[in-house]
């Protein structure tokens, strides 16, 4: 008769059997396939490939317009990064009792349910030169002046982009943060504030080490977020002028598809792979040493 | 801290692996069948009347066309067929664009997963040769007149289901009023959009004498694509140019097309922001007179009839590219839309048999007066639209320029350097573009991919 400690061992086995096959069928193998092509030259539909050592990655290192796309993304993550404190106050404020605070709720989430092309489109239009909402509601306000070439000037497409961005996924990291702070247990806060804690007290020595987990998921999801932007620029820029708007996303995207270099493509996934790690634990290292060191100290 | 990183870089793998695994999980290696899966040439013509009982099967036939899966719905193409064929079965595949349609296309044929029939472009048909069956004995391919030019190693690959022209679409009261005549030569062109500029910009700053949504880069195709093989009369440009190390010189056909490209777009006659707008917005500012002129192919024509109540007076003229009126007039037509029927195809006769059918009596003429765009097939003649015509009339000498999309040696430098001609033409709007610097570069750049991919 096996004993209870080994039927344990034997259900989590069985158990994990699933998950780990879907895990290395749909996430494991592809992602070393997209290694191997990253060492050849496979066109996207030929039947056969050359393997060309690391030509690819020179390539890659070379080519500026990658680069200036790679400039593009960082617009995207350090308008979401600057805007983190801005979404984890709203969190507060909307976990706080306010007044009609599920209506709020509901308005701020309501973006990131939208259809991403769908609102793509809609702010193409909002931004255009001629009848465009945005010019309009400038000059009612009597702001000619501030008039742009918003999606064609590459001083500011940008910036208009990662409005956009912002607009949508604001709410959902609102949410999550929001979610969290609703976790935490009412009795530790209570007690806090019976001891005379003001409120950027509870913010700042409860809430947030409290919630730190979900920072880091915020945080890495940011970074993931803004090196993968695909949507918003490929409608409403279509990455242009030029390369002015382009991001890494759709430089590979067009490498495969448009240049049918899948090869070359299956590099800068990679070379995305690498960079959400190597981005993801710089932060966390430079975060992590701003509170907690400062919490334990 | 090791597992840490391990589970990130798990993370990324998914993340990366969403993004590419469409396309990893369909390598190449191996992928050999597809020979087995072609058959030896068969006849689909002769003895019609026995074989239609005979052949039976599914087919799977993949559109992009929006104005083709209206008809096809409403017409009950499925059902026509089967009348002729009661034992087969047509599952028609929609897909969004074109542009997803040759992703689609380029992943399923690493898959061995073509559709029985498919359509191709000019500049599709190098690219997915090796899928596709000779159809040079159908009726149909004999009866097209564009077919034969588009042969591949004398093999037909495709039936073009149009002839595509393109045209510039005007408003002829607005011309009028402005005190303008239909352009003949460049000079004029440039000289009328600046008079309709400065007529009617005076007024309304939205204005724009020549309508481009340059925002989404491919509306400048009249402009960048047609415009070298118009320039020197030759449909093959785009061949020519990958045998030679620096197209791009001065006297070149594709050089001198683009500085009068540039000249044009450096006129300011195209509204305020013509990088703010796309293809979209400028077709229905068109519409609504917003705009005086507009270049598209003839499926343009139905855009701007969706826009606007009033299209009395809506006319036509072809782009004058030639220096002089005592040049030839040269216009552009091509073959579009090219139905071939694929070596995955399990039922290649039936597939051959559909493509038959496709253009017969039975189906063709129907459609092809549904649509605006011109026939291709010699036994089913169309009467133009009243307003394409115009562009006829205008220029009754006109010589025909076929082009060709390009073959396998210019994609293959295209892709290797990246060469987008209508992100460049994009890119002429900008300030501080430097068209000369941009064509010396691509002549360097050109030169080393030849060397570089051995083409000689």
């Amino acid at each position: 008769m096996k004993s209870l400690e080994q039927q344990k061992r034997i259900f989590i086995a069985l158990s994990l059997i699933i998950p780990m096959a879907l895990l290395i069928g749909f996430v494991v193998v592809p992602a070393m396939d997209l290694i191997r092509m990253s060492f050849t030259d496979w066109d996207g539909y030929s039947q056969t490939y050359n393997w060309i050592k690391l030509d690819n990655y020179i390539s890659m290192f070379q080519n500026e317009n990658l680069w200036q796309s790679l400039k593009n993304n960082a617009v995207y993550f350090f308008g979401h990064l600057i805007f983190i404190p801005v979404e984890l106050m709203f969190a507060v404020l909307l976990t706080s009792k306010l007044r009609a605070a599920k209506f709020y709720k509901t308005m701020v989430f309501m973006p990131y349910i939208i259809n991403g092309v769908a609102i793509s489109y809609a702010f193409s239009y909002f931004f255009s030169p001629v009848n465009g909402a945005f010019d309009a509601i400038l000059e009612t306000l009597h702001l000619e002046f501030l008039i742009q070439s918003w999606l064609s000037d590459p001083k500011i497409v940008n910036f208009v982009l990662t409005f956009v961005s912002l607009w949508r996924f604001s709410g959902y990291h609102v949410i999550l943060f929001m979610a969290a702070l609703q976790s935490l247990p009412q009795d530790v806060q209570e007690a806090a504030q019976v001891d005379g804690a003001t409120s950027w007290q509870l913010f700042r020595y409860i809430q947030i080490p409290s919630i730190m987990l979900m920072v880091d998921f915020v945080l890495f999801d940011n970074i993931r977020g803004a090196l993968q932007v695909f949507d918003i620029p490929y409608v409403m820029t279509s990455g242009g002028p030029g390369y002015a708007s382009s991001t890494f996303t759709l430089y590979t995207i067009d490498t495969a598809f448009k240049y049918s270099n899948f090869g070359l493509a299956s590099t800068m996934a990679v070379a995305i792979m690498a960079m959400i790690v190597i981005i993801y634990v710089i932060q966390n290292k430079i975060i992590h040493g701003i509170f907690l060191r400062r919490d334990k100290g | 801290m090791k597992k840490k990183i391990a589970a990130l870089g798990l993370c990324a793998a998914m993340t990366a692996g969403m993004m590419a695994g469409c396309s990893s999980s369909s390598a190449p290696a191996g992928n050999t069948d597809s020979g087995n899966a072609a058959p030896a040439q068969t006849e689909a013509s002769g003895g019609e009347e026995a074989a239609s009982e005979d052949l039976e099967g599914t087919l799977v036939f993949a559109i992009w066309d929006n104005n083709l899966m209206d008809y096809i719905d409403s017409n009950d193409m499925v059902g026509k067929f089967q009348e002729k064929y009661p034992n087969a079965e047509i599952e028609v595949e929609k897909i969004k664009d074109d542009s997803e349609y040759w992703n689609a296309m380029k992943m399923r044929a690493s898959a061995n997963q073509l559709p029985d029939v498919m359509f191709n472009k000019p500049f599709t048909l190098s690219r997915f040769q090796d899928y596709l069956l000779d159809l040079s004995d159908l009726e149909a391919t004999k009866n097209n007149e564009l077919a034969a030019g588009y042969a591949l190693n004398g093999k037909i690959l495709g039936v073009p289901m149009t002839a595509g022209y393109e045209y510039v679409f005007y408003w002829k009261d607005m011309f009028q009023e402005a005190g303008v005549e239909v352009p003949t030569t460049w000079e004029e062109f440039e000289a009328a959009a600046q008079t309709l500029q400065d007529y009617y910009g005076k007024d309304n700053p939205d204005f724009m004498a020549i309508a481009l949504g340059a925002k989404d880069e491919w509306p400048d195709y009249p402009y960048m694509e047609f415009m070298p093989a118009l320039q020197g009369g030759n449909g093959q440009n785009w061949n020519d140019m990958a045998k030679e190390d620096a197209p791009f010189a001065e006297g070149t056909d594709i050089r001198t097309a683009y500085e009068k490209v540039y000249d044009l777009f450096t006129m300011d006659v195209f509204g305020k922001d013509p990088l703010g707008m796309g293809n979209d917005q400028v077709t229905a500012l068109f519409a609504q007179k917003q705009a005086a002129i507009l270049a598209l192919g003839d499926w343009g024509l139905q855009n701007i009839q969706n826009g606007t109540d009033d299209y009395s007076q809506l006319g036509t003229f072809y782009l004058p590219v030639r220096d002089s009126a005592s040049d030839p007039f040269r216009v552009i037509v091509q073959g579009d839309s090219f139905m071939g029927v694929t070596t995955h195809s399990k039922n290649p006769e039936l597939a051959k048999a559909f493509v038959e059918w496709f253009y017969s009596e039975d189906w063709y003429p129907g459609y092809i007066n549904y649509v605006s765009s011109a026939s291709s097939m010699t036994n089913f003649p169309k009467e133009k639209d009243p307003i394409l015509a115009e562009a006829d009339a205008l220029q009754p000498d006109m010589e025909m320029v076929m082009y060709d999309g390009g073959g396998d040696d210019f994609q293959a430098i295209q892709n290797e350097i990246a060469f987008d001609y209508k992100k460049l033409g994009a890119q002429m709007f900008t300030d501080g573009f430097d068209l000369n610097a941009e064509l010396n570069t691509l002549n360097e750049k050109w030169a080393a991919a030849r060397t570089k991919l051995g083409i000689q």
